[in-house]
């Protein structure tokens, strides 16, 4: 029985590079051995850790242990990258939760993201194996490492799959992504704010001292027992190895319960979203350009609060605005560094005919002239753009206030305006031209496009950033004099970045609903894709 | 020209010889005054596959139009290029007299559509979604208050209150759909499978709402497999099977002497009885 998973496993695995012909086969088979190349470079680098065996231990303490959390959260973050993650889909077979459970464990172990940590792990297992005596022993913890990784992730799952099969569950999911970016930025500015004269000392200061709490943690038990071993700690070694093993028969254990639980009983489906608040639409009518702006910046307006997959980048990109600049510079001129994220405030307003699927029919069956289609794109723009401008503006503001920089904040207002503006042109015109389907089940905020359209929605994202560079730069050029000549130039850099982005926003409505009202079919039959995924 | 069953091969003559080239919108309009739909030489093909193969149909004006045929006859398709949303390869369709694919903005706000399996708005409540789509439309506030708010009632909807359409069940999506449909009083109503997975409650509701709807004068298009339903409810019928009307007209002249629209339907795709025999293992063993 364990058996058929593992080949029905592969099958799963294997069914793309089997689908695909000719050069997307090779494509594939070329992506596949740089990635493997990749890997074995990272794994070659922490095999190499072997020299400085102290060193190897206090930082493979760490990577195993962000290992395990890793492969603990993914499936709340990412709930169905892997078709074999859903246990109802075997509710209904005649197996013994026992095989089940098994046959689930190998299944687990096939796939290319076991691959490639089991190949981490080995090049882990050499950098702890030393002396080479004991590097059975360290191949064994490796071993440990990965199943406890594997049986933890599929107990989170399945626990949690009840939960996930429900879309207010999702949006928990995406809520926990955030919280994890914002986690990764606090990590980065943390490791950037030591003083840099001494930051790898510091550095080196902060791995070993964490290393020393986290190894009496089940991976960390697992990255110094052999260390334990060759120095003939036998009570350490003991007492790491019970964590360990311990662990992973406390995470089998309720994996077997969550499996049990998930197969006997009906998730709760009555957990709809909680229901919309009365009058939340005003009365505007889609009599005119405006009219259809208001109508539908209304409707944008009350589904960024409501959809997590709207309100969330909103938040991170809040959040982005004011940290990046204090991470790529240190001192004045760090107004400029708001750009970027007024680029991706503009960029909100992309894709605007992909973000909810096949329902582009409701539009395609009202939205039928010109002027109504201007001002649809109009009004997913200033939904866009007037968030927009507040995180901008206050982006720059707490700059100038931490950096007493005022002097250049008109340049960086022009600057910084003339690219949000620029990339809410650039993002309207390019979701007509290359539109893209959008995931409808909302099963991960950071999947952002459906299998066989990633090509197309690369393409898209470059080329609407680039258009927002491309409408930014005359006043970039101003905003440059400003600071090689006189100050002066700065408000010319403002004056140009809002003269040239409306411009922009205005022309790119229009040839954004010609090309809508041309090409309406394709676009829906583009974008419907995303229902299938 | 309705009145009278017609067979596929009388389209085809026709179509060779009364109209040996596809007349201009307005001719064409002038021609079927009285049809509330009109397709000619509609096509559609996949690659080497052909869904929609040159059809022909006149669906007169305050009629209850059934399109049966089996899953793949063309239904959808057709339906689709129908309402706009699929680019036909050759062919004109003329809803109220206007023309689909040149005169979209008129033909479109002449049509109520239905589609099968499509997302709505998923995440606006079913009141916010009918006040969105009936502004978007350009009527005024009141008016569409005013009427959303009785279709909401007459379709059994009230209880939903604020839910989000995406908690919505089959039956009530399908329901929401129709409000959306009927909000602008349209002429024609074009439902793709309105009554497929709907509990009898609201499938009850739904068809008598059309079939006051088309009382008043409206004309109903619907799809569906189910021949019974159809035998209950349409004045006329058209029969797809492999991308081509095989049989359009009034329902009695359709079912000819055969005891049900069902046999009458059998015999017009070629479907003949389930051989007897074989599945000999089935029910005999507990493997």
């Amino acid at each position: 029985m364990v058996g058929v998973f593992a080949s029905l496993k592969w099958r799963l695995v294997t069914s793309r590079l089997r689908a695909a012909t000719g050069v997307k086969r090779v494509g594939l088979i070329v992506l596949f051995v740089v990635v493997v190349l990749f890997i074995g470079l990272l794994a070659f680098g922490i095999a190499a850790l072997r020299q400085v065996p102290d060193i190897a231990v206090s930082v493979l303490i760490s990577v195993f242990t962000l290992q395990l959390i890793g492969w603990a959260l993914t499936p709340l973050v990412a709930f169905g990258v892997d078709e074999t993650v859903d246990p109802a889909r075997f509710a209904l077979l005649p197996i013994r939760p026992q095989t089940l459970q098994r046959g689930l464990l190998v299944t687990s172990l096939i796939g290319y993201f076991p691959i490639a940590n089991m190949i981490v792990l080995i090049g882990a297992a050499i950098a702890l194996g030393v002396p080479w005596s004991v590097l059975p022993v360290a191949v064994l913890c490796a071993i440990v490492q990965l199943l406890l990784c594997v049986v933890l992730s599929r107990a989170a799952s399945t626990s949690m799959s009840g939960l996930m099969a429900s879309r207010r569950g999702r949006d928990l999911g995406m809520a926990v992504g955030l919280v994890i970016f914002l986690l990764y930025m606090g990590f980065v500015v943390f490791i950037n704010s030591g003083s840099s004269q001494s930051q790898g000392d510091a550095l080196e200061a902060g791995v070993t001292g964490v290393a020393s709490v986290l190894q009496w943690s089940p991976p960390g038990a697992l990255a110094t027992l052999p260390h334990l071993l060759a120095t003939g700690q036998w009570v350490h070694a003991l007492a790491a190895a019970v964590i360990a093993l311990g662990a992973l028969a406390l995470a089998w254990w309720w994996w077997a319960v969550a499996l049990h639980k998930s197969l006997t009983t009906v998730p709760s489906t009555t957990a709809g979203s909680s229901p919309a608040g009365p009058g939340a639409l005003d009365t505007a009518v889609g009599d005119g350009v405006t009219g259809t702006m208001r109508v539908v910046a209304d409707r944008d307006r009350v589904l960024v609060w409501r959809d997590p997959m709207r309100r969330m980048p909103w938040l991170m990109l809040a959040v982005l605005t004011v940290v990046w600049p204090f991470l790529v510079v240190r001192g004045q001129g760090a107004v400029f560094a708001v750009a970027l994220g007024a680029i991706f405030c503009g960029a909100q307003a992309g894709n605007q005919y992909g973000v909810e699927g096949s329902g582009l029919w409701l539009h395609l069956q009202t939205i039928t002239d010109r002027v109504r289609a201007r001002g649809e794109v109009l009004g997913h723009t200033i939904t866009a753009l007037l968030p927009g401008i507040v995180v901008v503006v206050v982006g720059i503001a707490i700059q100038a206030v931490v950096h007493d920089d005022w002097a250049k904040v008109p340049a960086a207002l022009g600057v910084c305006l003339g690219a949000l503006f620029g990339a809410l042109a650039s993002a309207s015109y390019i979701s007509a031209v290359l539109p893209y389907a959008q995931p409808q089940s909302r099963k991960s905020l950071f999947a952002s496009s459906v299998p066989g359209q990633k090509g197309r929605t690369f393409v898209a994202s470059v080329a609407m950033i680039v258009g927002a560079i491309v409408i930014a730069l005359p006043a970039a050029i101003a905003a440059v004099l400003s600071l090689i000549s006189s100050p002066a130039w700065g408000w010319l850099a403002l004056v140009l970045g809002l003269v040239v982005g409306s411009g922009a926003i205005v022309l790119a409505a229009r040839l954004t609903a010609d090309r809508y009202l041309d090409q309406a079919t394709e676009i829906f039959a583009v974008v419907s894709a995303g229902d299938r995924s | 020209m309705h009145g009278e069953i017609m067979t596929n091969s009388d389209h085809n003559s026709l179509s060779g010889t009364a109209l040996p080239s596809y007349p201009g919108a307005a001719d064409l309009a002038k021609q079927t005054a009285g049809q509330a739909l009109v397709l000619r030489g509609l096509t559609k093909t996949f690659g080497q596959y052909t869904a929609v193969d040159h059809i022909d149909l006149d669906v007169p004006a305050g009629s209850f139009f059934g399109l049966v045929g089996p899953n793949g006859a063309g239904k959808t398709t057709t339906l689709s290029m129908v309402t706009g949303l699929l680019q036909p390869d050759a062919g004109r369709v003329l809803v109220a007299g206007f023309d689909v694919w040149s005169d979209p903005a008129a033909a479109k706000a002449r049509m109520g559509v239905l589609p099968d399996g499509l997302r709505l708005f998923e995440r606006l409540s079913g009141p916010e979604l009918l006040s969105y789509l009936g502004r978007l439309r350009g009527l005024p506030p009141a008016t569409v208050a005013d009427r959303a708010g009785e279709l909401i009632r007459v379709l059994d909807l009230d209880e939903a209150g604020n839910k989000l359409v995406a908690d919505y069940s089959t039956g009530m999506r399908k329901k929401i759909t129709l409000a959306a449909a009927m909000l602008h009083s349209p002429a024609v109503l074009l439902l793709d499978e309105p009554l497929e997975a709907v509990d009898p409650v609201s499938a009850r509701i739904i068809r008598n709402v059309l079939s006051r709807y088309t009382a008043a004068g409206g004309t109903v298009v619907f799809s569906s497999h189910v021949m019974a339903l159809v035998e209950g409810l349409c004045s006329h019928v058209a029969v797809m099977a492999k991308g081509r009307i095989i049989a359009s007209g009034e329902l009695a002249a359709v079912r000819g002497s055969a005891a049900s629209l069902d046999d009458a339907f059998m015999h017009l795709v070629g479907a003949g009885d389930v051989e007897q025999g074989g599945l000999s293992w089935l029910g005999s063993s507990q493997a």
